[in-house]
């Protein structure tokens, strides 16, 4: 019987099971076997892009996985939006149609990190610091590299960080939002999804409100288990 | 006997007529592990490398100007330096008299027709191409190995007589799964990787209509004024809507559950595909290639994921 969903991505593994109360470990992708801890494969519903190295007994993709966990929480989403480590994930529910962007990591989780290490901070920063920015200013380029290249010129110019990190994400959502087909309930997931900046930007870009589920990077390892849990009946 | 290079849809019928075999350039390019340093498109650029590196046998180049992309046009003339070559223009708007034309004056560059009875031959090869796709639609022969014959219906592999034998002894198949599995067509660009079919169907996705082989199986005639007629109906050199509607008609003849739209880097096809999926109102899954080879990985997942949601409609 599967008693557990696991996600393993590009940057994070997850867990999660009900015990009954929904239970969740995660960890670096590249520890995925310590969060296993012996569990037996036919108890797993994998996920991810490891989804079929780790054990299993059932895999699927993160674009059905999204669609069965983001529905425990939000009835009826038209758009999910999965920004990823290396990828986003746009799934249009409505028409059965979805894209991925990950030609460029300029959308992705990566980029983020990428910013965050050259200001010596820790992603899990980039929030707070946004809501301390006074404005915002453009930044035109959409290559990841370039973009720091710009940032760099503008922190020269006298920019305050805290406007940079709010510009970056306006930037960075943006690149999103360009995806992302016109909907009335658009939900946004995955690790990036706990950065109120980028959900805030979103919003202002989009002029609706963006839904976001309790901790939304186990949203994917909660879907595969509910997916699993319909597939076994 | 001479060989004659082409860079897309050329009727094999009048280049065997004029004592040349014809060659696709583009089927070097899947398996090709060359890496253009200046390119945009990869399946141009390739066959490009090759001619400007004396990489190919050729006497002659046929270089589609008219009818096929511009890109192809630009790396066509590069190669054209190389070795003599012909510039066709398909009609854009599907006019015969013109098409004869261009059909003449290939001949002429060909140094005219020589043997017309070999075009009965071609036009009964085709016969034969058109049965073997709606075999691989019913599931009597493999997605692979008829997507590999049917591609190969732009040159006959260079001999129509030894490919048509080849046609007789490709084997039968019988399987019990095509009921769990999606009937998909592939439209656009053909796949640049050269397992893509293999690994579609692994994942349930049953290539049941290819676009591009088929139009090279269904033109054919055997007199210049015939294959004027047939080949001015070519899809690809014509307008969107012409084209929309065609597929629109065939893809419902095939009862198809859903579509894969094959694109490249930097390729035209990318801008069609929006008008693609407004006109054509299946599921769709939008492909991005670049380079040959294998299906990479970010491919399956996502040939992977529209295999589980098309479980979903």
């Amino acid at each position: 019987m599967i008693r557990y969903g696991v996600d393993v991505g590009s940057t994070t593994a997850k867990i999660v099971s009900f015990t009954p109360e929904l239970t969740y470990k995660v960890t670096e992708s590249r520890n995925w076997e310590k969060i296993l801890n012996g569990i037996p494969s036919d108890e797993i519903a994998s996920t991810g892009y490891f989804r079929h190295k780790i054990p299993h007994k059932i895999a699927a993709t993160e674009i059905t996985t999204a669609i069965y966990g983001v529905k425990e929480y939000i009835n009826d989403p038209e758009v999910i939006v999965d920004i990823g480590g290396q990828d986003t994930k746009v799934t249009d529910v409505r028409k059965n149609n979805f894209i991925v962007n990950d030609k460029c990591s300029a959308g992705t989780g990566a980029f983020l990190e990428f910013i965050a290490h050259y200001f010596g901070l820790k992603v899990t920063d980039l929030s707070e610091i946004h809501h301390k920015a006074t404005h915002t200013i453009n930044i035109n380029h959409t290559c990841s590299v370039f973009a720091l290249s710009e940032v760099i010129s503008r922190l020269v110019d006298g920019h305050t960080i805290e406007d940079l990190i709010a510009s970056i994400h306006h930037a960075f959502a943006q690149r999103i939002a360009q995806m992302i087909p016109e909907s009335e309930k658009i939900v946004l997931i995955g690790g990036t999804a706990q950065n109120k900046g980028i959900t805030a930007s979103l919003e202002e870009i989009l002029e609706q409100k963006i839904h976001t589920p309790p901790n939304p990077q186990i949203i994917n390892a909660l879907g595969a288990l509910r997916y699993a849990e319909e597939k076994e009946q | 006997m001479k060989t004659l290079g082409i860079t897309a849809l050329v009727p094999p019928e009048l280049v065997f007529a004029c004592g040349f075999k014809p060659f696709d350039l583009n089927n070097i390019v899947p398996t090709s592990d060359a890496r253009p340093n200046n390119k945009l498109c990869a399946w141009t650029a390739i066959w490009r490398d090759y001619i400007m590196n004396d990489g190919l046998d050729l006497d002659a180049l046929v270089v589609v100007a008219g009818g096929d992309c511009h890109n192809a046009l630009v790396d066509g003339q590069q190669a054209a330096e190389k070795i003599p070559a012909f510039y066709l223009f398909y009609p854009f708007d599907g006019d015969p008299e013109y098409l004869k034309y261009q059909f003449e004056e290939l001949s002429s560059f060909l140094n005219g027709i020589i043997d017309s009875n070999i075009m009965k031959i071609v036009k009964s090869v085709k016969k034969n191409l058109i049965k073997l796709d709606q075999m691989r639609t019913r599931g009597m022969i493999s997605s692979e190995l008829g997507f590999q014959y049917l591609i190969s219906g732009c040159d006959l592999r260079g001999n129509p007589i030894a490919f048509k034998n080849q046609l007789f002894h490709i084997p039968r198949i019988h399987r019990d799964d095509l009921p769990t599995m999606h009937r998909v067509a592939l439209l656009g660009v053909p796949p640049i990787h050269h397992d893509f079919h293999r690994q579609a169907e692994k994942l349930g996705l049953h290539i049941v209509f290819d676009e591009m082989p088929f139009e090279f199986i269904r033109h054919t005639g055997v007199s210049l004024s015939e294959l004027a007629e047939s080949y001015a109906d070519y899809t690809f050199a014509r307008d969107l809507k012409y084209r929309f509607d065609f597929l629109e008609q065939e893809l419902g003849k095939r009862r198809i559950d859903a579509i894969i739209h094959c694109t490249q880097f930097a390729c035209h096809h990318v801008l069609e595909d929006g008008m693609l999926r407004e006109r054509l109102q299946y599921p769709t899954l939008t492909l991005h290639s670049d380079l040959p080879g294998p299906v990479p990985e970010q491919l399956k997942l996502r040939l992977e994921a529209f295999s589980e949601i098309l479980w979903r409609k």
